[in-house]
């Protein structure tokens, strides 16, 4: 009982606090998604995906241009969802399952999401 | 006709019966996949949240106890990666960060760095099942 | 009605669709076949890059991509092993301390015999490679193995496929002993099994991926990789052995890595050079 009440402590704790940020700083958020899509360390995602944005630096073509999002994921959680594992759509794919490996966190995925749906 | 329809019938009834048959993890990765984390949703009649199993243990108290049981366990699925080969190569790196989150008496980083290094250590072995059943599906004909 | 029809024959088909590829595909040892595997792959490449001769596939990714190519050609006017190559020459022929050299331990003194490895050992029931019997060879003598990964054991290896290119490669199979057809079955398996963090095989980026680009890589096709083995690769600044380049690839699918010679990577080699045969020996190689 005490483990239930501390979790679901925790639960509010983690809404409360993600909710706010979230809301205050898109911004902050397309900032870190676009740090996070460039950085060879953290998602690389640039080293299969171009972007046209003028930091991208030898962009890759395993995977398609980030371009037309919105026209191509109207609902951008199925955006999210393909980031989180596109081996869902296609097991052979060569592209890693974001969150389903933890490669980025949940924050981090979000960040990206935002970031490549302006394109 | 009727034999026909009744045919059509047991064929759909055994394809909702495929239907059904998604699995807890499938619909759980579905709707993490989607929301992310601490996301409400249903499988056969019960109300779940989207955390894995083991980001709910990093939500027991942050004691010395449940942080060395956590970061026991998590080894302990490590091992079992590396025993069928396909241990993940950061998987080490971040128990290690854990048990030094441990001796510090950090007890709630050392738990969730337990916690992400234990659901690498069981994607890991889901992966190595998963390659043995399905890995032809990648061979040209 | 006709909707439902339609997906009901598309359910059916599913269901199907497994048993039809065990058939075909061989990946059990009862079913598996070397040959239509090796026709299969020669088949894929040249549908995904028409006209190029299946004997150029031994220059990896410059016989696939024309720009590539030509800065390897200027590289080429200089080959950066040259170095690499006299001194396994030196090292090659050297006595050890009881006086007795490589060339004891090898079929025809050591020379020009890359082509038949690695080889199934039926005594040992495992793949033996070249690097290995390199390593016996001085143990057998009362010498230290080598490291396997760089230095003296590459520029030996190095050496030895100098003198033996443009043999055709001919890695067999015996039939009399099926743990070597398993031994091949289990390198396939490892070569198309998706693996670490990232969730790649070697097919992703080598069969699929082969020849587009992974930020300013392009990764070569499979078929011909082992030929030109050990390689000098610019991004090592040096010579360096087949396993050294399998454990590098298999790090960065972010797996804790198999060692250099581990069975599992020697299966690996045994499948991929089965894969090339037919195609020459032009070890050692300069890549990118």
């Amino acid at each position: 009982m005490r483990r239930l009440t501390a979790l679901i402590c925790v639960a509010t704790a983690v809404t409360a606090v993600s909710g706010p940020v979230a809301a205050a700083s898109q911004e902050e958020m397309i900032e870190l998604g676009r740090a996070v899509y460039h950085d060879k360390t953290r998602g690389n995602c640039i080293s299969c995906h171009n972007i046209n944005d003028p930091v991208a630096n030898l962009p890759g073509n395993q995977g398609p241009m980030m371009v037309a999002m919105k026209q191509r994921y109207p609902d951008k959680r199925k955006l999210r969802a393909q980031v989180w594992d596109a081996t869902v759509a296609n097991p052979l794919s060569i592209m890693p399952p974001i969150g389903k490996h933890w490669i980025l966190s949940e924050e981090e995925i979000d960040a990206v999401v935002e970031y490549i749906y302006q394109y | 006709m009727k034999k026909s329809t009744l045919t059509l019938l047991a064929a759909l009834t055994l394809a909702s019966g495929v239907a059904q048959a998604e699995t807890f993890q499938e619909v759980f990765n579905k709707h993490r996949a989607m929301y992310g984390k601490g996301h409400e949703f249903t499988y056969e009649g019960k109300t779940y949240q989207t955390y894995h199993p083991e980001e709910v243990e990093a939500m027991a108290e942050p004691s010395r106890d449940n942080a060395e049981a956590l970061v026991a366990s998590a080894e302990a699925k490590r091992q079992d990666a590396a025993a069928v080969g396909y241990e993940w190569r950061f998987t080490g790196r971040i128990l290690k960060q854990a048990q030094e989150a441990l001796a510090e008496e950090r007890y709630q980083d050392a738990m969730d760095l337990a916690a992400q290094a234990k659901y690498q250590a069981r994607m890991a072995i889901q992966q190595q099942a998963y390659a043995e059943e399905n890995w032809h599906l990648a061979v040209p004909e | 009605m006709k909707t439902i029809r339609n997906w009901l024959l598309g359910a059916g088909l599913v269901a199907v669709a497994p048993l039809a590829l065990a058939a075909e595909t061989g990946f059990t040892l009862e079913t598996v076949d070397p040959e239509a595997d090796r026709l299969a792959l020669q088949e894929f490449y040249q549908k995904r890059f028409p006209g190029v001769p299946v004997e150029e596939y031994v220059n990896g990714i410059y016989a696939v991509d024309p720009p590539s190519r030509e800065q390897w050609d200027a590289l080429m006017e200089f080959p950066p092993y040259e170095f690499d190559l006299e001194e396994g020459k030196v090292l090659f022929e050297t006595p050890f301390a009881n006086g007795k050299t490589y060339a004891d331990c090898f079929e025809n003194g050591g020379i020009g015999i890359r082509h038949k490895y690695p080889y199934w050992n039926k005594e040992e029931g495992t793949v033996k490679t070249l690097e290995q019997e390199i390593n016996e060879c001085r143990e057998a003598n009362g010498e230290e193995p080598l490291r396997w990964k760089k230095g003296a054991i590459a520029q030996i290896s190095a050496y030895m496929a100098w003198t033996s290119r443009g043999k055709t490669f001919d890695i067999e199979i015996p039939e009399d002993d099926p743990r070597a057809l398993q031994a091949y079955l289990d390198g396939k398996q490892f070569f198309y099994a998706k693996r670490g963090q990232l969730n790649l095989s070697c097919a992703n980026c080598h069969l699929q991926g082969s020849r587009v680009l992974i930020r300013a890589d392009l990764p070569g096709p499979m078929l011909g990789q082992p030929t030109h083995f050990p390689v000098y690769r610019s991004k090592w600044g040096e010579i360096g052995t087949l396993h050294r380049r399998y454990e590098g690839c298999h790090r960065d699918s972010r797996s804790v890595p198999l060692p250099p010679q581990s069975e599992e990577f020697r299966k690996l080699e045994y499948f991929q050079t089965y894969m090339s045969n037919g195609l020459v020996v032009n070890g050692p190689g300069a890549r990118k």
